[in-house]
């Protein structure tokens, strides 16, 4: 079976015929959850959580190396990462007063949108197309979870893979 | 609930975002356009009943929806608006934690529990194929994330206590 080593990261193989497992990821005094890929496999966002802290991160896989997120800092806790395609967009929860607000940083242009809650909604989780044209809610309303979908394509450049097919071939 | 209870809430959840987003805008230096939420889609969404754990393909929507009392996966064509069959992942001694689509909605990663014990497993949609994708024995899955290309797993364990991330490579 092969292993695909991050580094100096520590290394647990579970037997999964035709699998290879590459983690944990994270040190003995770290906790990661909520994790995230880029859809061409580069990044990988998490939330790291460290002396009660919970911040996302950012990480190249190949290098292991954490890459910034300049906008994002201060606004903890965060939650529920995700990426698009090619890692320029990074959308997360983070705190804003009392309620957790989505957010899209746009690693490209150095931009933050903010797309606030509505009020009497809780945004539990969220989920990001890996083109990054349309965003999923997790919103808690009532007692009751719902999810809610909204186009982003006149607020962000697609992300896409390239050499990707958008569109249906001729007849 | 009324759809047309339904339709209101939606309505107002979507254009409380949009005017916020709007407000926010001119803070973050981006855009002049508005995300739009998909009001036929959510309005869909609304009636179904409770919905969580969104995941986006590229015209893909996964999540886990209550129905009948028990909760179960459920892939929404985005296009078409409509659910497209899954058989074989749902199965009514199982209760779905997480679910994780690839951009295409070929292949589905889901943590279950069943039998009192939690499991990943990953389904292939154009074969209808359930593969169990073993893990090391000191870990709980809690939760998925399938890379868009559908080559790489991360999952969210608990293990000795500790959120860890696992990633698998998918052959």
């Amino acid at each position: 079976m092969l292993r695909t080593p991050l580094l100096s990261l520590p290394l647990v193989l579970v037997a999964l015929a035709g699998c290879t497992d590459s983690g944990p990821l994270g040190g003995a005094s770290e906790q990661r959850r909520d994790p995230a890929l880029s859809g061409d496999g580069r990044l990988l966002a998490s939330i790291s959580e460290r002396q009660g802290r919970s911040t996302v991160i950012l990480q190249d896989q190949s290098s292991g190396r954490l890459l910034a997120l300049r906008h994002l800092r201060g606004h903890g806790p965060h939650r529920s990462p995700a990426l698009s395609w090619n890692g320029r967009y990074l959308a997360v929860l983070i705190q804003q007063g009392m309620h957790p607000m989505p957010v899209i940083e746009d690693r490209l242009r150095g931009q933050l949108l903010r797309l606030p809650t509505p009020p009497g909604a809780s945004v539990e989780r969220l989920s990001l197309a890996p083109d990054g044209q349309t965003l999923a809610l997790q919103l808690v309303q009532g007692g009751q979870q719902r999810v809610q979908v909204f186009d982003l394509s006149g607020l962000l450049e697609p992300d896409r893979a390239g050499g990707r097919r958008v569109s249906d071939p001729p007849p | 609930m009324s759809a047309g209870k339904a339709t209101g809430r939606t309505w107002r959840l979507g254009t409380t975002l949009l005017a916020t987003v709007m407000g926010s805008a001119s803070l973050t230096g981006c855009m002049g356009a508005m995300p739009i939420p998909r009001t036929a889609l959510n309005r869909q969404l609304e009636q179904a009943g409770g919905n969580r754990d969104p995941s986006l393909g590229q015209r893909w929507l996964a999540l886990i929806q209550q129905r009948g009392g028990r909760e179960q996966v459920q892939l929404l064509d985005l296009q078409r608006q409509l659910p497209v069959p899954l058989p074989g992942l749902n199965r009514p001694d199982a209760l779905p934690i997480s679910v994780s689509s690839d951009a295409d909605g070929e292949r589905l990663a889901v943590v279950r529990q069943l039998g009192g014990r939690s499991e990943v497993v990953l389904y292939r949609r154009s074969l209808q194929s359930l593969q169990p994708i073993a893990m090391a024995p000191d870990t709980i899955p809690t939760l998925v994330n399938l890379r868009a290309d559908g080559r790489q797993l991360a999952v969210q364990v608990s293990r000795n206590g500790l959120w860890q991330i696992d990633l698998v490579d998918l052959p």
